[in-house]
């Protein structure tokens, strides 16, 4: 079952002076489930096509489907709301709040979708230990090293129950200890809970272990490789 | 969460949250104590004016104020006296006999109005023999005693036992004359009126209205004002309609009627106090846009987040309110407690202006001044911090809301 779908996708920054074609028509499907690494040299449009697909940004051309929702149609608040139902974020800086602890940034969206406290307490316990910090719930971001911090911010996505999740360089930022266990952590969650993966990655070790990898090159899609 | 969130963010930078803080605390601060000054000057001078001789109600013939001719007293005074013992609410009152002339020494001589009282009612009433500098106040029994300003004094160079002459026209219109010795020198503190009024024994002053009149009038009827203290002065405009309802044929005024400028002195204390509180909230409203927008600067990609994973722009743009809000819920108690621990301790011991007494005695105010507040303004003040809170935390809201999250935060 797909779960994005875009058709001829194109953005254009800056149309009337000096226009710069980030997407040149970009066709993709995704399935519920797939873990796949979108790939391709600074400037291909990698992160623009991540922006277009969360609904952060909006395709000057072509369509975004997801579950059959056309999201460039929705308004800016219908966007937000549209985002904490179905899309979960991981960003390459981690992004937590800071003056949150590691449960309440999980907790954070949960509370925003007006969940109740039991549903709340009993999915962050569930998440917490998922990604091995239990024993952290009440540390703040800044009391955990990066690895930790991008875990939580895993957590934090998946909190909402989205539809999939979109991750931009998310080991980025991480040494090799921890962009493993990172991976470790996302592989089994798409494989027991069925998440829907997509990266946009440079990191070989990623590329390595994604099922699907899209290359992107000038804003087109150049190969699409589908792994055993 | 939104509470929490606001709360917590407001102690990221506790150095910045305490400046803004210690700002609205000290903007509260210099409100109330502008308005404590400015209530108090105005109740002092208010005071003083009803100390000094205006009391709280006045009684004349209506002619009178329009005259001011001996010719004008007050009708079937015993009748008015009756009554005035008779209420309760009557903590004093004095008699007067009010002449308008000069007063003479061997070297100038001077335009007054010659007040002829009841030495022992007046004390009751206007605080004149307190304020006396030399002599005394009509202690002997002697005939034509008077009391003269230290300024008069300065004036006519006249000293105690001068003997100083009053020229006045009597009952008859015709100009008379009284050698009057000089027994009290006072200084009121009211410059204007200090070079404006000598008093006399009444009795002395009646004599000498009367004793030319063909059909004389008996010394003790003879008074232009009667000038009343109240028991309880809150009761003042009832009191009035009680004695306007008694002697219709009299005009009987509040202090406030008597003295419109006591009125006008009052509101425009007013209007300075609303006047130092705008500009003090003004100064505090570009403060904490200030701060706030900052704050929102340096939390752009931050706040971008917020709406990326999905926190509307209603509550982000709530979020920065109550952060602004939050701001002032602290400083607001902090400088209303800071204030009225001011305004009490100022309110006990006064302000001392005696470096500034030339002046203030010009305007009749006093050089010690006793703050006061009304306790609505104890209201009115966190109230206007609030609104001022709340209009300061408008820009920086929606400078937020108007973030685009792709754009504060670059990439996903």
């Amino acid at each position: 079952m797909s779960v994005i779908t875009t058709k001829g996708v194109t953005k254009t920054y800056n149309p009337e002076k000096i226009p710069v074609h980030a997407l040149n028509g970009v066709d993709l499907e995704i399935k519920e489930g797939e873990f796949t690494a979108i790939v391709g040299p600074s400037g291909s449009g990698k992160t623009t096509l991540l922006n277009i697909i969360g609904g952060l940004d909006r395709p000057s051309n072509g369509s975004v489907q997801i579950n059959q929702t056309d999201i460039a149609t929705l308004s800016d608040n219908q966007l937000i709301d549209f985002r904490k139902e179905n899309i979960g974020f991981v960003f390459q800086a981690y992004n937590l709040i800071p003056v949150l602890t590691a449960k309440e940034n999980v907790e954070f969206v949960m509370l925003l979708q007006g969940k109740s406290k039991a549903e709340r307490d009993s999915r962050v316990n569930a998440l917490m230990k998922a990604v091995g910090l239990e024993t952290k719930i009440n540390k703040r971001p800044s009391e955990l090293s990066g690895g930790q911090q991008q875990r939580v911010a895993v957590a934090r996505a998946l909190a909402p129950k989205p539809r999939f999740i979109l991750a931009d360089e998310p080991t980025a930022n991480l040494d090799s200890h921890s962009t493993a266990n990172l991976l470790d952590l996302m592989l089994e969650l798409n494989q027991k809970e069925n998440v829907t993966f997509i990266f946009s990655t440079h990191d070989q070790r990623v590329i390595d272990r994604a099922r699907r990898v899209i290359t992107l090159v000038d804003g087109k899609i150049e190969t699409d490789e589908v792994r055993a | 969460m939104i509470p929490i969130l606001a709360w917590r963010n407001t102690w990221r930078n506790p150095t910045r949250s305490w400046v803004v803080i210690i700002a609205i605390a000290m903007g509260i601060w210099a409100a109330m104590f502008m308005t404590g000054f400015a209530t108090g000057m105005s109740r002092s001078y208010i005071e003083n004016a009803i100390q000094g001789l205006l009391s709280h109600i006045q009684i004349h013939q209506p002619e009178y104020l329009q005259d001011r001719s001996v010719k004008s007293r007050i009708p079937d005074l015993a009748v008015l006296q009756e009554r005035l013992e008779y209420e309760e609410n009557i903590a004093n009152y004095s008699i007067r006999t009010l002449a308008t002339g000069m007063v003479a020494s061997g070297n100038a001589t001077r335009g007054v109005t010659i007040r002829g009282v009841e030495p022992e009612m007046e004390k009751q009433v206007s605080n004149i023999a307190t304020k006396l500098q030399e002599g005394d106040y009509f202690e002997s029994d002697r005939k034509n005693q008077l009391l003269i300003s230290r300024k008069m004094a300065d004036k006519l160079k006249a000293k105690l036992r001068s003997k100083l002459v009053l020229t006045f026209q009597d009952m008859e219109g015709t100009i008379t004359a009284g050698a009057f010795r000089v027994v009290g020198i006072f200084e009121s503190g009211n410059a204007p009126f200090d070079e404006g009024n000598v008093f006399v024994k009444r009795q002395d002053l009646n004599r000498l209205l009367t004793e030319a009149t063909a059909d004389p009038i008996p010394s003790g009827e003879l008074a232009h004002e009667v000038a009343i203290m109240l028991r309880y002065p809150e009761t003042l405009e009832t009191t009035e309609s009680v004695f306007e309802k008694a002697f219709p044929k009299l005009q009987t005024d509040t202090y406030r009627e008597a003295a419109p400028d006591l009125q006008l002195y009052e509101s425009q204390i007013e209007n300075v106090s609303m006047i130092y509180l705008t500009i003090i909230m003004l100064a505090l409203v570009f403060g904490i846009i200030n701060t706030m927008l900052m704050a929102v600067l340096e939390r752009v990609k931050e706040l971008g987040m917020l709406m990326a994973i999905g926190m509307n722009k209603l509550k982000v743009f709530l979020m920065i309110v109550v952060e602004t809000l939050l701001l002032g819920l602290i400083g607001a108690p902090l400088g209303v407690l800071l204030g009225s621990l001011t305004i009490s301790y100022l309110g006990k011991n006064g302000l001392d202006l005696s470096s500034f007494s030339q002046s203030l005695q010009m305007y009749g105010l006093s050089e010690q001044v006793y703050f006061d507040l009304e306790p609505s303004v104890y209201v009115q003040i966190p109230v206007a911090i609030f609104i001022t809170a709340l209009m300061a935390a408008i820009y920086p809201a929606f400078k937020a809301i108007r973030l685009r999250p792709v754009e504060a935060i670059r990439k996903i």
